[in-house]
């Protein structure tokens, strides 16, 4: 699974991280790029469809909050 | 102009808190944060000084739980910030408004493994909405108001803002205040076509049923939860954080629902063919195995939080939104409609799915924890707020409580947090002084919150705490009787401290029953007085809970009493 995501604030990267590892996919690309103010990655990860699934729900919940927080 | 450099960061936090219409923080002071709390030494904001900073963030998401507003706790660096973590989790489980506030080491000693350092940010980032360290205290105020509305809402939780000493001591201008004061309001509604769908879905059940939980809560949605299973004369049920959303005495309310739910409610859910799920997360605690769980049912489910769609159990349709919205929507449209159905035969055969709830006796007639919580419930205030703690005594409450408002029965659901049940209701008590506030406690959860007693006494606070002692960590051993061969490890608190004794050496009035005939007048005298009291019933140690859904089953192996025994049985193991 490729997801895009944008991130006011990179240190999310470190829960992405985390959160992958708990739901027992693999991390096996990671960029980021800084454009216009917010942070711009493209992971792939590989899992389970389950967890992909789960993830992917984790993730959306995330970045509502990151998006709350940076207004 | 007010001079640039009058105030601190310190100074400008509490000034914030007003803002945010804090009244009161709990928390405990320490060597980082020993700026903030030279400034709270001068506010206005009352300070609760708990006698662990575990308490502190129990006692937050207590009063946030009780008012709907945002609880506040801080804590010093290191140790004590990493107290703080257990209550901020507890509230990301149940979705509670939480800002934690924590000194960390001086931004220069930050890396180098000084003195109380931890790295708190990351640590609360799996615990919290969002953690962050402010570095610099020109990004203070935006922070903190950031973690306010964030905190809020739409789906309420935690957020911890981390302050460097430095940042806590350094100048900054003078604070002004604001006029208007940010109030999260979620205004997102369903789209058409999906409350078309789910009326349609409505229109055409024969067997429906409404499964509510905490999201109508937050979303402040009681009363058109109410409305809707009335318009309908819909049977429904109540996840533990949904109790007191349905009238407790409707007819049609089948109680609480789940692993230790009520028969009724289980069969009906698993009989249903539609499940309207309103603002609840289908735990594993109350769906068993997801596969197995209404599998007749096609599933309406409504939540704030989109991330909740189809986690674990599919869903034919979403309706995400404010709960308030979205039932406003569905009762516009279903008043509406020509042949509007209604499900009164259906809700009479639900109801009789299930009969009381069962319970063990002893054949010497030992006191029995369900007698006194029979009896608490009985005579307990109709807008009392009660507190649990965790574990058989909180299910056998959650069994029985009838709840008149969503806010009158707190408890620590998602995450189970044992201690949760004396501070929670400490900061229940200090948002409510007039209110009977009761914290219902096991013997072992107890004892994780006896410091608490100091802060009760310190301030006053007229906490009643009815302790179901059965002298063991009965939850546990309830398990290892029936799924563990009773191999009893590690369970037998049968040495317990006299506990009368220590209340009263804390200067608290404390009472102790062994005989059923006692509890009446001893809960009269419980709760009549304005002063915090124990009340500790000696229970016999063996009473389950029942029913009980075994893990990893299905209602259709729901146990009613021990392998082997009858329900009128009243032999009970040594």
């Amino acid at each position: 699974m490729t997801l895009a995501l944008v991130l006011h604030d990179w240190r999310l990267v470190e829960r992405i991280v985390g959160l992958t590892n708990r739901l027992g996919c693999a991390l096996t690309r990671l960029d980021l790029h800084l454009r216009d103010r917010l942070y711009h990655a493209t992971i792939d990860v590989t899992g389970p469809p389950d967890a992909l699934r789960r993830l992917d729900a984790q993730l959306t919940r995330l970045l509502n909050d990151d998006k709350e927080m940076s207004r | 102009m007010p001079d640039p450099a009058d105030s601190t960061g310190s100074q400008l936090i509490l000034d914030i808190l007003s803002d945010e219409g804090v009244d009161v923080v709990f928390g405990y002071p320490g060597g980082a944060i020993m700026p903030l709390y030279d400034a709270l030494h001068r506010h206005s904001i009352r300070h609760i000084l708990t006698r662990h900073e575990q308490a502190a963030s129990f006692a937050a998401g207590g009063y946030a739980r009780a008012t709907g507003r945002v609880g506040v706790c801080m804590a010093t660096s290191g140790p004590g910030a990493t107290n703080l973590i257990t209550g901020l989790l507890d509230a990301q489980m149940d979705s509670v408004p939480v800002v934690a506030i924590t000194g960390q080491v001086r931004t220069p000693l930050m890396g180098t493994d000084a003195f109380q350092e931890a790295d708190v940010t990351s640590i609360a980032a799996a615990a919290t909405k969002r953690s962050v360290c402010v570095r610099d205290v020109t990004d203070l105020e935006r922070a903190l108001r950031a973690a306010f509305r964030v905190a809020r809402g739409p789906r309420p939780g935690p957020v911890l803002v981390d302050v460097p000493q430095d940042v806590l001591k350094a100048a900054c201008p003078r604070f002004n205040a604001f006029a208007a004061r940010p109030i999260a309001v979620a205004n997102e509604r369903p789209g058409d076509a999906a409350l078309s769908e789910a009326v349609e879905l409505i229109r055409r059940a024969e067997r429906p049923v409404a499964i509510v939980g905490g999201g109508a809560r937050s979303a402040n949605a009681t009363q058109m939860f109410r409305e809707l299973c009335a318009l309908l004369e819909l049977p429904h049920t109540a996840t533990i954080n949904g109790l007191g959303c349905a009238a407790p005495h409707d007819p049609r309310f089948l109680g609480m629902l789940g692993m230790h739910g009520w028969k009724a409610a289980n069969l009906a859910v698993n009989s249903a063919d539609l499940v309207l799920a309103l603002g609840m997360r289908f735990d594993d605690r109350v769906t068993g195995r997801p596969d197995k769980f209404a599998r007749n049912a096609v599933v309406v489910h409504a939540d704030i939080d989109a991330s909740e769609f189809n986690k674990v159990i599919p869903v034919r349709v979403a309706l995400r939104g404010d709960l308030r919205h979205t039932l406003a929507h569905l009762l516009q449209r279903l008043a509406e409609l020509e042949h509007r159905p209604r499900f009164s035969g259906w809700a009479a055969q639900a109801k009789a799915l299930g009969g009381p709830l069962p319970a063990d006796r002893t054949p010497q007639g030992e006191l029995s924890a369900t007698e006194v919580l029979d009896a608490f419930f009985a005579v307990a205030p109709d807008d009392a707020i009660v507190t649990t703690d965790v574990g058989q005594h909180q299910m056998w409450a959650a069994q029985r409580a009838r709840a008149s408002h969503p806010r009158n029965f707190l408890t620590s659901a998602g995450l189970g947090a044992m201690g949760f049940g004396v501070p929670a209701a400490m900061g229940a008590q200090l948002a409510f002084p007039e209110r009977t506030v009761v914290a219902i406690v096991g013997d072992g959860g107890f004892q994780m919150s006896l410091p608490e007693l100091a802060t009760i006494k310190r301030y006053a606070l007229p906490v009643k705490i009815l302790l179901v002692d059965n002298r063991r960590l009965g939850m546990v051993r309830q398990w290892q009787e029936l799924f563990y061969e009773r191999r009893y490890s590690a369970t037998d608190l049968s040495d317990n401290p006299d506990f009368v004794t220590i209340a009263r050496g804390y200067d608290l009035r404390a009472e102790r029953i062994d005989d059923a005939g006692e509890i009446r007048d001893a809960l009269e005298r419980f709760l009549v007085a304005r002063e915090p009291r124990l009340l500790h019933c000696a229970c016999f140690p063996a009473e389950n809970v029942w029913p009980l859904i075994p893990p990893g089953a299905t209602v259709a192996d729901a146990m009613e009493c021990r392998p082997g025994e009858n329900l009128e049985s009243e032999a009970i193991p040594a």
